[in-house]
């Protein structure tokens, strides 16, 4: 949809796709009813498009850096197809999530976008976004040309939601001149709980603390979920009915986490961002940060870094992970040549996804992640070794509500307010009620 | 004054002032420096890289990101709203403050109580309201609701009411009507508080970031706060751009503001009472 | 054309000091026809009735529903989400009254100071001096930055680890681990003390501009009269300025009790849930968690409570003879 029509260009549009009554009643078909759009057509495998002139809106999150990265490949794809015109709005993520479901009920959402994938199922329970089983069968994308969990967490309801572009997990960041200071040696950062903790005792001997544990939801939330997963346990059980992270291995983990602060290991008190700005210069020395760590550890020409997998403190090896995936939106009207060139869209730019991953990430596409082209992205394929073993959260709308529980519990224990245990059980009588509460909403 | 005392008097404001001026001194030191260098521990003061980087990210605009649009777009549209509120509210105040009707504490009153309702609760249903106007993704949208705000009315009424009546009184006896001792009398007195009303609603919306997220949708219709938002990376902060940013965006309503004050309210005169 | 009407006005002006000597008093003069308010509220009104009142009785309807305005069933369900806020069982009774506290503590601290020292910043400028401009821009430059960039500055500088507060502090040989933004009572310390650098030139302002309403001969009689300046300012300063103050009053309770871009940019609510006011909660609930009907139950919640305060407010300074 072009966005750049005038005010009459918006009311014609408004008139021609039905009144919305202007109080309320938007949503004139929730998750259950039939949708339109979402490829119902069984066109042939769309990896070209030959209709009429096409032009497509594409929003995202990818601000700064990252938006570079993709509008080179939007530049490309424009001048490769003379018929599909892509114009690409950025937003920062908060602002974006707010947005677009505001914009899609007015029907002035874009066609396409990227969500992450914990925030599939909301937007497809809230009927923003279509289901795209249609659309994966006839690109011929199943499980076995991405990785197990990224593609099975894109689904809701049995349904398709989102094509997975990238996947973005934390890993261990460590500056090697701290580590040097320490005696220790900068190309073998520790892969288990007793190199860690032996690293971190040579890291104190040398003055320096060594892995400051922070309280905020980035990273210090994720990294517990991390431990959690490493200690055998699990956010919620099957279907998201109870919250299962203030269970032994959760306060196993989070125990690990506080420690420390308590064993020194870590000031207390790190504010948010302050352990990535201590890495920087040399006061923090191994750091569980996520990919995008990458970009603003480049920034810094004299710093001396690595990066890997995160180690295995746990029993297993697992490993928090976001990712990034297509989605399309809902229209007032079916459009089924924007539908086409959207297929065309999204497939062109998940076989391009090297270049994307040029930008700190791990593409999605098993083809393209284990090209030569990016196993020469040193940083980016040693998160990348990590991939079958990520954990995402469950695919149940309103799920992130209840992840703010966690997010409280570990700010309390990392800040020394609680104990974990009770910072967990506390959230847990909490996300209960909140579960309990979404399945009224959401039904099911 | 005396001598010491003079002394003395500055000695205070001059000490006052560093506090209140040290961040932002800070902030513009920052702007000139490598974002590696703005989060250095211990932080440095002056730069010791100085970089006009972050500005150069600034205005090295790209169709994504052409901010001199969004300056102008924040300009248009703070300016318009000021104007529209400083117009419809001195208006209503006035009929609040001085004339007699039915159901006028009771207006007064619920104009008032609406202030006290969490402006999150508006957004949505303003939302669904412009849509239905026609006026998303342009400065209407911007400009026009914020302008309903019970403040500006409240603000000028509580002036129209501490202003002393001789003088209405007097124009009123020499024979003008309502709208007369309104334009003649009221609002040249009034010149301090419509100037500060005029200062702070330019303000809000310059500052708003909150609504235009909901409002405004291409790149070159939006404000400067959603538009610096999008210079930013999504995982961390980039500090040099974003006091870079802050810099640029305080100088209009700086500016602003030493013209109100110096030319506006400071220049009335109270000689008007002796007459 | 001369139109008259007299009518009794209500002059809420002290009887002592709103007329200088020898002036008779009198109620205001009216002369205006029946439809001439009218007139002049009508264009405000238009706006008003729009974008607020519609807005403001439809979240009314909205918090008596199961709302979020993509889910086609809106279910109707009464005063349930009121209800839950008095629930001790219910998900948000501890999440609300949690952030109601951290509302009511910032308010209760950071009020007095707002109303206080923009005051007295006020009353020393307001004497003409040479550099009175430029002071008076001092004061309120902070104002001018919006306050995303206050919040991100802020917590850069009181970070407890790497901020330059506690690295001036350590330079001068005071403790200088003290956690500004992630402890009690430090949280709030650094969070009213922010506001107040934010904002105070904001009412210092209008308190100027309030200063300069009051007429030059009321100081001159007062000075006649002997009494000094505590004098002047109980009998012709506060007096004179006792609607702006009002103002000042009102608007500086609503705004602290609005409080939101500090406390999320600053401590994020931290230690825990603490800092979290009532609408960080609020917001969060309807804009994040698309529970509409819970969202504005809870506005209208703290919307009472403040209109409440205000009334005391309101009559306070109606007998404060």
């Amino acid at each position: 949809m072009n966005l750049h029509i005038s005010r009459r260009g918006l009311l014609g549009i408004g008139a021609a796709g039905g009144a919305a009554t202007l109080l309320g009643a938007c949503g004139d078909s929730g998750p259950n009813e039939k949708v339109t759009g979402g490829g119902q057509n069984a066109a042939p495998a769309a990896t070209a498009y030959t209709g009429p002139n096409v032009a497509l809106a594409f929003w995202n999150g990818f601000t700064g850096g990252d938006g570079a990265f993709m509008k080179k490949l939007v530049d490309q794809f424009n001048t490769e197809h003379q018929n599909i015109k892509v114009t690409m709005n950025v937003y920062q993520w908060a602002d974006y999530y707010q947005k677009v479901p505001a914009a899609v009920s007015t029907g002035n959402g874009p066609d396409l976008g990227i969500m992450h994938v914990d925030s599939l199922a909301t937007n497809a329970a809230r009927g923003v976004i279509l289901p795209l089983d249609d659309l994966a069968k006839s690109l011929n994308l199943d499980e076995a040309q991405f990785s197990p969990p990224v593609w099975q967490a894109g689904t809701y309801n049995n349904q398709r939601y989102g094509i997975p572009l990238d996947v973005h997990p934390l890993g261990l960041f460590y500056n090697k001149s701290a580590m040097e200071k320490a005696g220790l040696d900068p190309e073998k950062p520790p892969t288990n709980n007793d190199e860690y903790m032996s690293a971190l005792d040579k890291l104190k001997s040398a003055g320096i603390q060594g892995s400051w544990a922070t309280p905020f939801n980035f990273t210090g939330s994720m990294w517990f979920q991390s431990l959690l997963w490493q200690f055998g346990g699990d956010l919620f059980d099957e279907g998201a009915k109870t919250a299962k992270f203030g269970e032994d291995p959760g306060v196993q983990a989070l125990t690990w986490y506080v420690d420390l602060v308590k064993k020194g290991y870590s000031p207390k008190n790190v504010a948010q961002d302050a352990d990535v700005v201590a890495l920087r210069n040399g006061k923090n020395a191994l750091n569980w940060n996520g990919i995008w760590t990458i970009n603003t550890l480049r920034e810094d020409k004299n710093l001396k870094w690595g990066a890997a997998a995160v180690p295995q403190i746990g029993t297993q090896q697992a490993v928090w992970a976001g990712s990034h995936q297509f989605v399309q939106f809902k229209q007032r009207q079916k459009d089924d040549n924007k539908l086409t060139a959207g297929k065309v869209f999204m497939n062109w730019i998940s076989q391009k996804s090297l270049e994307w991953a040029k930008g700190g990430q791990v593409p999605a596409r098993k083809d393209v992640r284990e090209s030569a082209e990016f196993k020469a992205l040193p940083e980016q394929s040693a998160l990348a070794q990590q991939i079958d073993y990520v954990h995402y959260p469950p695919s149940v709308p309103g799920i992130g509500d209840a992840m703010n529980t966690v997010v409280t519990a570990v700010n309390e224990a990392v800040l020394l307010r609680k104990e974990p245990g009770k910072a967990l059980s506390d959230a847990t009588a909490k996300a209960n009620q909140i579960l309990e509460q979404n399945r009224k909403k959401y039904g099911g | 004054m005396s001598r010491t005392r003079g002394i003395a008097w500055y000695t205070i404001l001059i000490g006052l002032s560093l506090i209140f001026i040290a961040p932002l001194v800070w902030m513009m030191l920052t702007a000139f420096k490598t974002p590696g260098e703005a989060t250095r521990v211990p932080p440095t003061v002056l730069p010791q890289e100085p970089t006009t980087g972050a500005f150069g990210t600034l205005f090295e605009s790209g169709s994504q990101t052409p901010v001199l649009r969004w300056f102008l777009n924040s300009l248009l549209a703070a300016t318009g709203q000021a104007a529209l509120i400083l117009v419809v509210a001195s208006m209503a105040a006035y009929a609040l403050a001085r004339m007699e009707f039915r159901g006028k504490n009771l207006l007064f009153g619920m104009i008032v109580a609406t202030l006290f309702v969490p402006i999150f609760i508006l957004i949505i249903p303003n939302f669904l309201i412009v849509d239905r106007l026609g006026w998303l993704d342009t400065l209407w949208a911007l400009i026009v609701p914020g302008a309903a705000s019970a403040f500006g009315v409240f603000f000028l009424r509580q002036f129209f009411e501490s202003l002393p009546r001789e003088l209405e009184e007097a124009a009123v006896i020499e024979g003008a009507n309502s709208w007369q001792v309104f334009t003649r009398v009221i609002l040249p007195l009034s010149k301090p508080a419509l100037a500060t009303l005029a200062v702070i609603s330019f303000l809000t919306n310059w500052n708003d970031f909150i609504w235009p997220i909901y409002v405004l949708f291409s790149p070159e219709s939006f404000t400067l706060p959603p538009g610096l938002g999008i210079l930013q990376g999504a995982y961390t902060i980039n500090y040099p751009v974003v006091m870079a940013g802050a810099a640029i965006a305080s100088v209009p309503a700086l500016l602003l503001f030493m013209i109100a004050q110096r030319y506006v309210i400071e220049g009335v005169s109270r000689s008007g009472l002796k007459g | 054309m001369v139109e008259q009407s007299v009518h009794a006005l209500e002059d809420p002006r002290p009887a002592a000091a709103a007329t200088g000597p020898g002036r008779a008093r009198r109620t205001g003069v009216k002369r205006s026809a029946r439809t001439t308010p009218y007139l002049f509220l009508v264009p405000y009104f238009l706006l008003f009735v729009t974008f607020v009142l519609v807005p403001a009785v439809y979240g009314l309807w909205i918090s008596l529903h199961d709302w979020d305005y993509l889910l086609p069933g809106k279910p109707f369900v009464g005063l349930d989400n009121y209800q839950a806020l008095f629930d001790a069982n219910s998900a948000v009774f501890d999440f609300f009254w949690q952030s109601m506290q951290a509302t009511g503590i910032f308010t209760v601290l950071s009020v007095p100071l707002l109303i206080a020292v923009p005051l007295v910043i006020a009353l020393l400028l307001n004497r003409s001096f040479p550099g009175r401009t430029f002071f008076r821009a001092v004061y309120f430059a902070p104002y001018v930055l919006g306050v995303a960039v206050i919040g991100v500055l802020w917590r850069f500088v009181l970070d407890p680890n790497l901020g330059a507060v506690n690295a001036l502090l350590g330079a001068i040989g005071l403790p200088a681990d003290t956690p500004w933004t992630t402890d009690l009572p430090w949280a709030w310390i650094s969070l009213v003390g922010v506001t107040v650098w934010w904002t105070l030139g904001f009412n210092a302002v209008i308190y100027l501009a309030g200063l300069q309403d009051i007429p030059r001969e009321l100081y001159e009689a007062a000075r006649i009269d002997g009494g000094g300046k505590w004098a002047e300012f109980r009998h012709v300063t506060l007096p004179g300025l006792r609607p702006v103050l009002l103002f000042v009053v009102i608007n500086t309770i609503l705004a602290s009790s609005n409080m939101f871009g500090q406390a999320y940019l600053i401590t994020q609510g931290a230690p825990g849930v603490e800092t979290r006011t009532a609408i960080m909660y609020i917001a969060q609930t309807g804009l994040r968690d698309f529970k509409m009907g819970s969202a504005a139950a809870m506005s209208y919640l703290l919307t009472l409570v403040l209109l409440i305060i205000s009334m005391i407010t309101f009559r306070l300074f109606r007998t404060k003879d």
